[in-house]
C-alpha cells in the first residue's frame, strides 16, 4: 500500500547509485516497519502486545518486535502471524516473549527465542524451523521445548 | 549466612527448651504446576515432532496428541479429544489464517509476467482482502543467464508490487526483496534459462 521511500527512488538513478541504493533497499527489507517481525492478526476481548517496554492495546495490524511481551487479559485471545509463517495463538491470561528473531534466510540467518510464563498457546511453526529446527525455541518456567517443524500446543497453570 | 544460621538454630532450638510448644509449620509445599506440551496435527495431517529439556534430560514427542509433562521429565504419553478441546479448543479457532504463497512468471529477461501469472494479480488482491490486516513480502528471483540477476530480481519483485498495488492490495506493509539467483527452484548451472527459477514469490499473511 504505501510503497518504502527509496523504491520510489529507484527508477531516477544512475547506474552505480542504483546498485547501492539496491543493496540498501535488499537490507532495509529486514527493517522497513520499525522492525515488525510479525502482526497482530486476530484479538478477542483484552489483548496487549509492548513496544520499546510501554503496554499497547492489540487490535488487528498492530505489530510485533523483538522483546514484544504479548499478553492476554482474563477473557482475552490473540492471534499473531510472523513474518517466517510462524502462527501463534493465545489463549486466556497468557504471556509469551520474544526474545530473539532472525529472518533473514539469504544470508542464512535464522533464529526464533520465545518464552512464555503462563497460559494456553497454540504455535504452528513457519520457515525457520524448517530451514534449521535448533534454531527454534520457547522456554518455559521449567524446561525448554525444541520445535522440529510442526504444530503444538503448551498449557502452563499454576494451581 | 549467619543470619540464616541463626534462625536455623533457634527453631531447632526452641523446641528443645519450651517442651511441647507449637512445632514449626512444615515449608509451604511449591504450587503445583500443571503444564504440558502436545503435539498436534499438521495442516497435512503429518505430525512434526517437539522435544522438551530440563535437569532430568531430554524427552522427544513424535506423536500426534502426545504430550510431555513440563514439571518434571515424563514419558510422553496421549491426551485425549475431550482435554485438548477443554485447554486448546478456543486458542485453535482464535489461530490467524494459514499464509498463502503465489509464484508468477515472467519472460525471459525482463519484468512481463507470463499470462497465465498476471491472473493471478487479482487473486493475490483478493486473498489479502479477506484477511485482517494482511501483510505481504514480495521476493524477487532470476534464472542463471545474464549477470546483472539481483537488480533484475528485485525490478520483477517491484514489477509485481507495483501490480497488485495497482490492483488495490490493501496491506499493513509490504516488503520488496531480491535473492537474485541465488534460490534457484530448479539447480542449474551458471547461464542456463529456466522459465521455474524466473518468479516471484508472494506470500500474503
Amino acid at each position: 500500500m504505501n510503497p518504502h521511500p527509496l523504491y520510489k527512488l529507484g527508477g531516477s538513478m544512475k547506474s552505480a547509485a542504483r546498485m547501492a541504493l539496491m543493496a540498501t533497499m535488499v537490507f532495509s527489507g529486514a527493517a522497513w516497519g520499525q522492525d515488525a517481525i510479525g502482526y497482530v492478526k486476530t484479538v478477542a476481548g483484552d489483548a496487549t502486545v509492548t513496544d520499546g517496554g510501554k503496554a499497547i492495546k492489540a487490535v488487528a495490524g498492530t505489530p510485533v518486535k523483538l522483546n514484544s511481551v504479548m499478553k492476554t487479559g482474563a477473557k482475552g485471545t490473540m492471534g499473531v502471524t510472523f513474518k517466517d509463517n510462524s502462527v501463534m495463538s493465545f489463549g486466556p491470561d497468557t504471556e509469551v516473549t520474544v526474545d530473539e528473531y532472525l529472518y533473514a534466510p539469504a544470508k542464512g540467518d535464522l533464529k526464533f527465542g520465545a518464552s512464555m510464563s503462563k497460559g494456553a498457546l497454540n504455535v504452528v511453526s513457519g520457515a525457520i524451523a524448517k530451514l534449521k529446527p535448533e534454531a527454534v525455541s520457547l522456554k518455559t518456567p521449567t524446561g525448554t521445548i525444541g520445535v522440529r517443524g510442526t504444530n503444538f500446543a503448551v498449557k502452563i497453570e499454576p494451581q | 549466612m549467619t543470619l540464616m544460621r541463626n534462625l536455623l538454630m533457634g527453631v531447632m532450638v526452641v523446641p528443645l527448651v519450651v517442651g511441647c510448644a507449637t512445632p514449626p509449620p512444615p515449608p509451604a509445599p511449591s504450587p503445583k504446576l500443571v503444564a504440558y506440551a502436545v503435539l498436534l496435527d499438521n495442516a497435512d495431517g503429518s505430525a512434526g515432532a517437539i522435544t522438551f529439556t530440563d535437569a532430568n534430560g531430554t524427552v522427544a514427542v513424535n506423536r500426534s496428541k502426545n504430550a510431555v509433562n513440563l514439571d518434571g521429565a515424563t514419558a510422553p504419553y496421549t491426551v485425549d479429544d475431550n482435554t485438548l478441546q477443554k485447554d486448546f479448543g478456543a486458542i485453535i479457532a482464535a489461530r490467524p489464517q494459514a499464509p498463502a504463497s503465489f509464484l508468477l512468471y515472467f519472460e525471459s529477461g525482463g519484468t512481463q509476467l507470463t499470462a497465465e501469472s498476471q491472473a493471478l494479480i487479482a487473486k493475490i488482491v483478493a486473498d489479502a482482502a479477506k484477511r485482517p490486516a494482511a501483510d505481504i513480502s514480495v521476493i524477487g528471483h532470476t534464472d542463471t543467464e545474464g549477470d546483472a540477476n539481483e537488480k533484475l530480481g528485485l525490478q520483477r519483485a517491484q514489477a509485481v508490487s507495483g501490480l497488485i498495488a495497482g490492483a488495490g492490495l490493501k496491506a499493513v506493509e509490504t516488503t520488496v526483496t531480491s535473492h537474485g539467483e541465488r534460490d534457484l527452484l530448479v539447480k542449474t548451472p551458471d547461464n542456463t534459462a529456466e522459465p521455474e527459477n524466473r518468479r516471484v514469490e508472494v506470500t500474503v499473511r
